[in-house]
């Protein structure tokens, strides 16, 4: 009976963190949670319709991030549907595509909404998707830590423009890159400088990506689980210093489970008046 | 955007409340092509959320609409200035700190709902926190006590009410100082009973339509004491002498047969984000996954309103089974199946009857009133501990029994005064920032008197809980809210008798203070309607493709 919530888990503290991708059709934000989730990747892939739901989880050092991520349609047709997916959520990937111009100011749309309407403490990474698609060297994820979480610590070079240094590849990433596209020439529409600067002025965090080769995909997730603010994964009170019964993390010291858990012996003993 | 006009669905689903949202869940893997829209630009129809603003913004909203039969009517908001400077909980946070719930509702551990939210496999995208300890409120000196006189310093337990915390199990009873002998016995005997009432019809059934008082006093010689703790369980609004003792009976077993369903000392809970709100938006999200597209800011119209051409159902374009509807912007659709509330229906209606409209509700309506206080305290004396191994509550129930207030001066003699019932929120449900909680209050009065008794039961439980520094009201709403009573939700079937087997209506939501499992009723009844045959079981999923298998809860 004592402590049996979350304590089998192991030492690290687990919490969940709620995550939605935004952005204009075909930038790639299904092939991001496709590379994140199962390292793979699909040249056509058909568009997502409505949203999809998947999860998968980030091992910190000291804890682990269990993401909820819905990913929505680019073509959402009434602009309607967004909302419900980025209420209560805490993290949010805007995603543009690094070839389309216009895909960039989508993203800013997206990036104005939620800071209109989403939860006041959500963190929010911009992405760059399809950075195969431009010639290198410029093709290198640079990215920022801007506001909102701070500390971004190991996933964020913190790179100058054009900074090469930080291109870590995930997975197979590099089995991919410098290929057919690549080759002719730079398809690339959205100069990092530009995305970066915007980035920094608004406090988002910022990746150029590729989810063809993997290039700075898990690096997106992992400064997303790193800028969540401790005090918004533990469970509300906290701060108070209130010992819970159970001792196991804060998030399940409230949390009721209705699957499993149940009392067998039902509500005829002891508890039923 | 693109436009809906000349589109063809086989379902319309018309708001996004609760029932909608349900249904839109049950039809998300039927292939079916679904339209749900909702006139309002956020989703969850009468049973939403919001935030401060959102609240404002509703508030302007309702007072401008003019349409008949208006669920809400009478919104107030009342923020008291705020003079001092102390921590942050003393203060009102910003406006999406808060998600304020029209649908507080506490969902028992028996309830249907929870299993169907489990197979159908949406339970993984909401958290619930438990509903701990119940207290009734007792008025020490008796109810013509004068409750809004001020209390001096030390005089202060002597001249306040005080909260008495229901027995939630044996233990508790034989542990209770206040109970004597006899008065254990007499609550043990009653307890033993009811868990197993039904068996024992020759204790009852003879006085199942009596009132619940007399029955308890004359079978059980239950002390008067004893007996608003009991009859608080049964969450009826009305007065005692009118609860019958069939009606408490059930009530009360069906609390306590929750306790200790999910874990020990509790028996119900309630969602995380914003009650019942948070499940309809969980519930449209499965909808959307399953291909429904939605729209919101976009009703039904009666396309007179709008001088768009009025579709006669004479017309031979149209193939029997199609159901012509107008939405705002004057887009025209066909679907087979329209659902939806009565009022969010009636445009619809009007166009086929223009007359309609002037037709008199059949049914009766009743009124509650009811309020939303957020309060500077996280008021923790309502939320002990429960027991070893169950979750830390985050909900609290407070009944103030009829009798236990009094209308000044201007009320009539001899009045009975209904019960007032108070759920309170802490900030772990997200409804409000840690430190702070939210009180929902609510009473079986249909006049202003309501919102007076509302005012004084929120007052008299933050001098009860004598917290420091002393807590105090930063933000308050209130309103009324009207249901209209019909004898069986789809007996309204008096339009074009050729179509109207498509037209599916819901009932409003009781004012209830415990979620209503009949609203499933509803939603299983129209969902087997629209599918027919090809119906399996009611809302049973396997995962979807791509799901993580990880998904265990108990990880
Ligand atoms: N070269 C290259 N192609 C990519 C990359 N990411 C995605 N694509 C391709 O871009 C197309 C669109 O990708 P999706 O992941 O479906 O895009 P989406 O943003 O989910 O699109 P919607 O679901 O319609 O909103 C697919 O053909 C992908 O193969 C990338 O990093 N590099
Ligand atoms: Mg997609």
């Amino acid at each position: 009976m004592v402590a049996d919530s979350g304590a089998a888990s192991g030492p690290k503290p687990s919490s969940s963190v709620k995550l939605v991708l935004l952005g204009e059709a075909a930038v790639g934000k299904s092939s991001l949670v496709m590379r994140f989730v199962n390292n793979d990747f699909q040249e056509n892939k058909e568009p997502t319709i409505g949203a999809a739901f998947l999860t998968q989880k980030c091992n910190l050092p000291t804890r682990t991030i269990k993401f909820e991520i819905w990913d929505t349609a680019g073509q959402e047709r009434f602009a309607s549907l967004a909302p419900m997916y980025y209420r209560n959520a805490q993290a949010a990937l805007v995603v543009y595509d690094i070839t389309k111009a216009a895909s960039l100011t989508k993203a800013q749309h997206w990036v104005a909404e939620l800071q209109r309407q989403a939860s006041p403490g959500i963190v929010i990474a911009l992405v760059g998707n399809k950075s195969d698609l431009a010639a290198s060297p410029n093709n290198s994820g640079s990215s920022s830590s801007g506001g909102s979480g701070g500390a971004l610590s190991d996933a964020s070079t913190a790179g100058d423009d054009g900074d090469a240094a930080s291109s870590t590849a995930v997975g197979d990433g590099d089995d991919g890159d410098e290929d057919e596209e690549g080759e002719g020439g730079d398809a690339r529409k959205v100069a990092t400088k530009v995305a970066k600067a915007y980035a920094d002025e608004e406090g988002l965090l910022f990746f150029e990506t590729s989810a063809k080769t993997g290039l700075n995909v898990a690096e997106v997730f992992t400064a997303i689980a790193n800028a969540i603010p401790e005090t918004s994964l533990k469970g509300p009170r906290g701060v108070g210093g209130q010992t819970h019964l159970g001792g196991g993390r804060q998030e399940d010291a409230a949390r009721v489970n209705l699957t499993g858990g149940r009392d067998a012996a039902g509500p005829k003993e002891g508890c039923a008046c | 955007m693109e436009t809906l006009n000349d589109t063809d669905w086989d379902v319309l689903i018309v708001g996004t409340g609760l029932k909608q949202s349900l249904l839109a869940l049950a039809l998300s893997r039927s292939g079916k092509r679904v339209l749900h829209i909702d006139k309002n630009h956020y989703y969850g129809g009468a049973e939403a959320a919001f935030s401060l603003q959102e609240a404002e913004d509703w508030l302007k909203k309702v007072a401008e609409d003019i349409i008949l039969n208006q669920t809400y009517t009478n919104i107030s908001i009342l923020q008291p200035s705020q003079e001092h400077s102390g921590t942050d909980a003393s203060k009102l946070s910003f406006s999406r700190a808060y998600n304020l719930s029209l649908s507080p509702q506490i969902i028992y551990a028996r309830s249907s709902l929870l299993p169907i939210l489990v197979s159908s496999k949406v339970h993984r995208q909401l958290d619930f926190l438990a509903v701990g300890s119940w207290w009734v409120y007792s008025a020490k000196d008796g109810p013509n006590d004068t409750p809004g006189s001020e209390p001096s310093a030390d005089r202060a337990n002597s001249s306040q009410g005080k909260l008495v915390k229901v027995p939630s199990g044996r233990e508790d009873i034989f542990a209770d100082p206040s109970l004597d002998f006899k008065a254990k016995r007499a609550l043990v005997k009653f307890l033993r009973f009811i868990v197993e009432f039904e068996d024992q019809p020759e204790v009852w059934e003879e006085h199942r339509e009596k009132p619940f008082p007399v029955f308890l006093s004359e079978q059980f010689n239950f002390p008067a004491a004893l007996q608003d703790p009991v009859i608080s369980l049964t969450l009826s609004p009305s007065v005692p002498s009118r609860i019958t003792t069939e009606f408490a009976l059930r009530r009360i077993a069906r609390h306590l047969r929750s306790i200790g369903m999910f874990g020990p000392g509790f028996g119900s809970v309630v969602p995380k984000w914003g009650g019942l709100s948070e499940i309809s938006q969980v519930a449209c999200r499965a909808g959307a996954v399953g291909g429904a597209v939605y729209v919101l800011g976009k009703g039904l119209v009666n396309p007179e309103s709008i001088n768009a051409p009025k579709y006669r159902p004479t017309g031979d374009t149209q193939k029997p089974s199609e159901l012509k509807a107008y939405l705002q912007d004057g887009e025209a659709i066909t679907t087979r199946w329209i659902v939806g509330l009565r009022n969010d229906l009636e445009p619809f209606y009007a166009q086929q009857h223009s007359n309609l409209e002037k037709h008199p509700d059949p049914g009766n309506s009743s009124t509650v009133c009811k309020s939303i206080t957020i309060v500077s305290s996280a008021l923790e004396p309502l939320f002990p501990a429960l027991a070893e191994g169950a979750p830390q509550p985050a909900g609290a129930v407070v009944v103030f029994p009829s009798g236990s207030l009094a209308l000044g001066e201007g009320s009539d003699q001899g009045e009975e005064i209904p019960p007032v019932y108070l759920l309170i929120h802490s900030g772990d449900t997200g409804e409000c920032p840690t430190g702070q909680s939210v009180l929902y209050a609510s009473v079986a009065l249909g006049n202003e008197r309501g919102f007076v008794l509302l005012e004084q039961a929120v007052k008299l439980l933050l001098r009860a809980i004598n917290t420091e520094p002393t807590s105090t009201i930063l933000w308050s709403l209130r309103y009324k809210q009207h249901t209209r009573i019909r004898p069986h939700w789809q007996s309204v079937s008096r339009e074009n008798p050729s179509t109207s087997r498509q037209i599916l209506e819901f009932s409003p939501s009781p004012p209830d203070l415990a979620f209503d499992d009949s609203t499933l009723d509803e939603v299983k009844e129209s969902w087997q309607k629209i599918l027919g045959d090809e119906a399996g079981e009611f809302m049973v999923f396997d995962d979807r493709e791509g799901m993580g298998t990880d998904l265990d809860d108990n990880e």
